[in-house]
């Protein structure tokens, strides 16, 4: 298993220019810059198979070529480091410890789409994290890897930090544009579709802190390397994630379709204080949960959705026998609640009413009606609202009474939680 | 023109319309709650679902432009599940006491609660508590309870008023539609927010709980505050009239109307209304006949020599009014004299108050009286006037010449007044003229870009009182040349024979919305 992404992270200084310079950096975006066309660069990465790190899973090259060519209007780059999905921490990983590795993955990102300026916009969390990064954007600045004419090319590459306030919903790409322009983080309705209307009115392209910096990679090795690591439709490494009852939660950067229960057993230790394995969130809050017996599977997209779940941001969210499964919905419902924008009635409504189902379950006063009412509810917010957050909301929910169903009705029968270590509410 | 297929129908629309837009104008119709033709899109509610071929979700309707062969449901199981879910979840939060609510009967979620056949909920929790009867603005009240959060009142005022007191604070389910700090719901349009409100979140202070809405009947008018003339309609019930409301004119006020146009009606019905035809005896006004009166003027108006005698019209007369009085003055009462007029006036803007605050100055115009400012009242009474035959009270609306004017007045050897207010004016008349207001008439009003527009009575005038034209074929007649006809049809019709401009109105032609004189 080849490391690329996460190589250099454990070099002394691997987040100054210097290091970065010293393990082969910007090699990339000089090959790009001076050798190789816009188009071909975009065509490269299709060749790739690239698909985003940000939790869909869309096709980046694909992506790229739906900008407009020409410059009749200035077109931008949004990078999301929002990095707000319940269980997910790896783009902050890359910002710690490479940034420059993002850096130059915008630089030739900005080439081939013909940009004008790259905004990062950084969760407002992640303070010591945005000043890593403007510091690393300011080095780039000051050796002229960033700014004008970059590498004697002509090209021109402005990168702007920009810091978020605290808001999941900003981490959703036309949320993060009204976020950006200064407005409240509410999604857009589409159409109009970032390409043709995204900040400003202008074209944008959004993609995740983490696509961006597979990209230097592919210029410098091709396509068919980067093909060949992973699975057929899922290529490449990714940073997976792992947290929860695990024994050494972190970051791990492995092959697409690598297995799960390798993963957490082998790779990140298993279950803390050997406790039986009861449940996996396998990419983040949104994903529907994986009962202990489904989690030999492989961690690629295709392989997630045939298990019934998907693959999201690849953070694996670990669960052992001790946590109670209406506990959990409790948790990620008030979340999704907390977190819905409030402009589609089915999101703001259906968020809070199924957090209200959950609370009256766990406090004795559910009814065994409630548990098809969650389904029903959730199957209401689904794939009918502006941006896919209550899909999200509706997820989790319908995971865990999809394989966790008894659980819920002896809750509701006994009137309170029936699983005695769990955590508390 | 694509060519589009809705539920099953293949129809021809203009191109760029969204499938509701085409929808609406081929019969269909699409509930919705945000989406409201004047203003821009939100796609917030949710409620406008439908299906479209080879889009695997469903597609909001009033968001997503028809294109060529698209093929459209919009009454499909899923789309009623779909429609069915949002609906639940408005109501969830929504309080379920239409009985109380002043918007029942003209509510779109309580009608679409009964179309859907909603009748139980499934909700156990506590309702969301929220502010009521809370004074967002001086002339509007809010209820947070029933608000569904469309956004509508919010793009009003930043896209139609221009003046963005409104926004949603907070997010998720603690969204709530609010001013900005320090600031309220107070522009010149703030009323139109009740309006396309679409549920009874926001009523407009003066108008609710005063009368169940389905008890009144509309009539379709002209406003009378300005010459701009939006088209309105008056609401009334049994003589009373309790609000007006905007009508959908494009070329005047598309569906808009101003706060202070919607308080016009408040005269109709003040206690200072003149209802009785009055002379003066000795030093007194005492009522008499409406045919003393009108004799009183023949044989006052005989007296005096023509070159003596002045008139001053009414820039809120009908165009009928106007040439009648024209009429009357030139060929009646033989007076070579220039009909002069006071036009009162406010500061106006660019959305659709205009300078001049009366319906029809244009019109007067059009038929050569002669507008002038309220601060030249005191050059049109000219110093050799010893009769003067005044139609309203603008020429005493200026503060600073009033006085001046009354004493000037109360000199003449004989004043008439025709008007529907007591005043200081009336009071010094030898003779008063009670006369209806805009609601009690029928007519015309030419606006300030001469459209011409036909307003309808809707209540009766007060005890003695009468529309101006039969005032004015009253005196006509007592000066032995009756006019041939008082009804506003046929005197739009003798208009269009003797004024040049009019050459192309005749009341059938008007329709609603009025068209425009050739000038
Ligand atoms: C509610 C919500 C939150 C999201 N948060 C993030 C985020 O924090 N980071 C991210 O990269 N993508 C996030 N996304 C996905 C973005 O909308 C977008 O698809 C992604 O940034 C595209 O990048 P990619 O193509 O490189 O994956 C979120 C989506 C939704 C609906
Ligand atoms: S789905 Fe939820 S978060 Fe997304 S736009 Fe609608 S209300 Fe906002
Ligand atoms: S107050 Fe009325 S118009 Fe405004 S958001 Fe609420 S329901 Fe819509
Ligand atoms: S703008 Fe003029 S005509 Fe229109 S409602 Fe206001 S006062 Fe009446
Ligand atoms: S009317 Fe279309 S979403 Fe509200």
């Amino acid at each position: 298993m080849e490391l690329y992404l996460t190589k250099n992270f454990k070099t002394r200084g691997s987040k100054t220019l210097k290091v970065y310079l010293k393990n082969g950096g910007y090699k990339a975006s000089k090959k790009a810059l001076k050798k190789m066309k816009p188009e071909e660069v975009t065509e490269e990465i299709k060749k790739s198979g690239l698909r985003g790190r940000g939790g869909a899973g869309f096709p980046t090259g694909l992506k790229w070529t739906f900008m407009p060519k020409g410059n009749e209007k200035p077109k931008y780059i949004g990078c999301n480091c929002d990095e707000s999905e319940p269980g997910t921490f790896k783009d902050r990983q890359i910002i710690e410890n490479e940034p420059h590795q993002l850096i130059e993955g915008l630089i030739i990102g900005s080439y081939a789409m013909g940009i004008k300026a790259c905004y990062i916009y950084i969760r407002g969390e992640y303070t010591m994290q945005a000043e890593i990064l403007q510091k690393a954007v300011d080095e780039a600045y000051k050796e002229n890897y960033l700014g004008k004419n970059i590498f004697d090319s002509g090209f021109n590459c402005d990168i702007y930090v920009h810091r978020g306030a605290g808001a999941y919903i900003c981490g959703e790409e036309t949320g993060l544009m009204e976020s950006v322009e200064g407005k409240k983080g509410q999604p857009r309705k589409k159409p109009p579709f970032p390409a043709g209307y995204g900040l400003w009115g202008n074209p944008t392209t959004i993609n995740n802190v983490e696509t961006f910096c597979h990209v230097p990679h592919i210029i410098n090795n091709g396509a068919d390397w980067f093909k060949k690591i992973g699975t057929e439709k899922s290529a490449g490494n990714t940073i997976f994630g792992i947290s929860g009852h695990i024994k050494k939660p972190g970051t791990y950067e492995l092959p697409m379709g690598y297995n799960l229960k390798d993963l957490i057993f082998k790779i990140a230790g298993g279950i803390r204080n050997d406790n039986k394995l009861k449940a996996v969130i396998p990419g983040g809050s949104s994903t529907k949960v994986l009962p202990a017996g489904m989690v030999d599977v492989k961690m690629d997209h295709d392989s997630l959705m045939q298990a019934g779940s998907s693959l999201g941001t690849g953070a694996v969210i670990v669960m052992d026998n001790t946590s109670c499964m209406v506990r959990v919905g409790i948790v990620l419902s008030h979340f999704y609640r907390h977190e819905s924008c409030g402009q589609c009635t089915n999101c703001r409504e259906g968020t809070s009413w199924i957090h209200q189902i959950l609370l009256g379950i766990e406090n004795g006063r559910g009814k065994k009606e409630d548990i098809d009412l969650l389904l029903d509810v959730a199957g209401n917010m689904e794939a009918n609202t502006i941006c896919a957050l209550s899909d999200a909301a509706a997820w989790p929910i319908q995971g865990l009474i999809k394989h966790f169903r008894g659980e819920f009705e002896d809750h509701i029968k006994s009137g309170k939680c029936t699983c005695p270590e769990s955590f508390e509410i | 023109m694509p060519t589009f297929t809705i539920n099953g129908k293949e129809v021809k629309t203009e191109a760029g319309k969204t499938i509701l837009q085409a929808a609406v104008a081929n019969g269909v119709r699409i509930p919705h709650f945000c989406y409201h033709p004047h203003l821009s899109i939100d796609g917030c509610c949710r409620m406008c679902l439908v299906e479209v071929e080879k889009i695997p979700k469903l597609t909001i309707a009033c968001n997503t432009p028809v294109t060529e062969g698209m093929v459209v449901r919009t009454n499909t199981e899923k789309v009623l599940k779909a429609r069915k879910g949002v609906m639940e979840f408005q109501l969830i939060n929504h309080p379920l006491d239409c009985p109380i609510c002043d918007q029942a009967g003209e509510c779109k979620l309580q009608q679409y609660t009964f179309e859907h056949g909603i009748t139980h909920s499934r909700f156990r929790e506590e309702k969301r508590p929220g502010r009521k009867r809370f004074k967002i603005g001086p002339r509007v009240v809010f209820d947070e309870e029933r608000c569904i959060l469309c956004r509508r009142c919010v793009r009003f005022c930043r896209e139609v008023s221009k003046t963005g007191e409104l926004a949603v604070f907070s997010r998720g389910d603690k969204s709530i539609i609010n001013t900005y700090p320090g600031i309220s719901l107070d522009n010149k349009y703030s009323l139109n927010t009740v309006d396309i409100c679409p549920v009874g979140a926001l009523t407009n202070a003066d108008f609710r709980f005063q009368v169940r809405v389905w008890f009144l009947e509309e009539t379709k008018a002209v406003c009378p505050g300005c010459s701009n003339n939006c088209s309105i309609r008056i609401c009334h019930r049994r003589g009373k009239v309790y609000r007006l409301l905007p009508r959908k004119n494009m070329d005047v006020n598309k569906v808009w109307m101003c706060d202070n146009g919607r308080i016009t009606h408040k005269q109709i019905e003040t206690s200072n209304r003149l209802t009785v035809p009055l002379v003066k005896k000795g030093n007194k006004l005492e009522e008499v006949s409406w045919n003393e009166a009108f004799d009183t003027i023949a044989k006052g108006i005989q007296k005096i020599k023509n070159n003596e005698i002045g008139a001053i019209g009414s820039p809120h007369a009908t165009n009928e009014e106007c040439y009648l009085f024209n009429k009357l003055i030139k060929n009646v009462f033989n007076i070579k004299n220039d009909i002069e007029c006071i036009v009162p006036s406010w500061e106006a803007d660019d959305l659709l108050i205009k300078k001049e605050k009366a319906a029809n100055p244009q019109g007067a115009r059009e038929f050569g009286v002669k507008t002038n400012d309220t601060s030249s009242v005191k050059k049109i009474i000219k110093g050799n006037l010893k009769a003067l035959y005044i139609i309203g009270n603008d020429i005493i609306d200026n503060s600073n010449t009033k006085q001046d004017v009354l004493q000037t007045l109360s000199k003449l050897d004989f004043l008439v007044v025709q008007d529907t207010h007591n005043s200081d004016l009336s009071s010094i008349a030898n003779v008063v003229l009670p006369s209806a207001t805009f609601a009690e008439k029928e007519g015309t009003f030419t606006n300030i870009n001469g459209f011409v527009q036909k307003t309808n009575r809707a209540v009766p005038c007060p005890a003695k009182a009468k529309p101006d034209l039969e005032i004015l074929s009253g005196v006509a007649k007592a000066m032995g040349r009756p006019f041939e006809t008082i009804e506003p049809d046929k005197v739009m019709d003798e208009i269009s024979k003797n004024v040049k401009s009019f050459k192309n109105i005749c009341y059938e032609k008007l329709g609603e919305t009025g068209i425009k004189i050739n000038n």
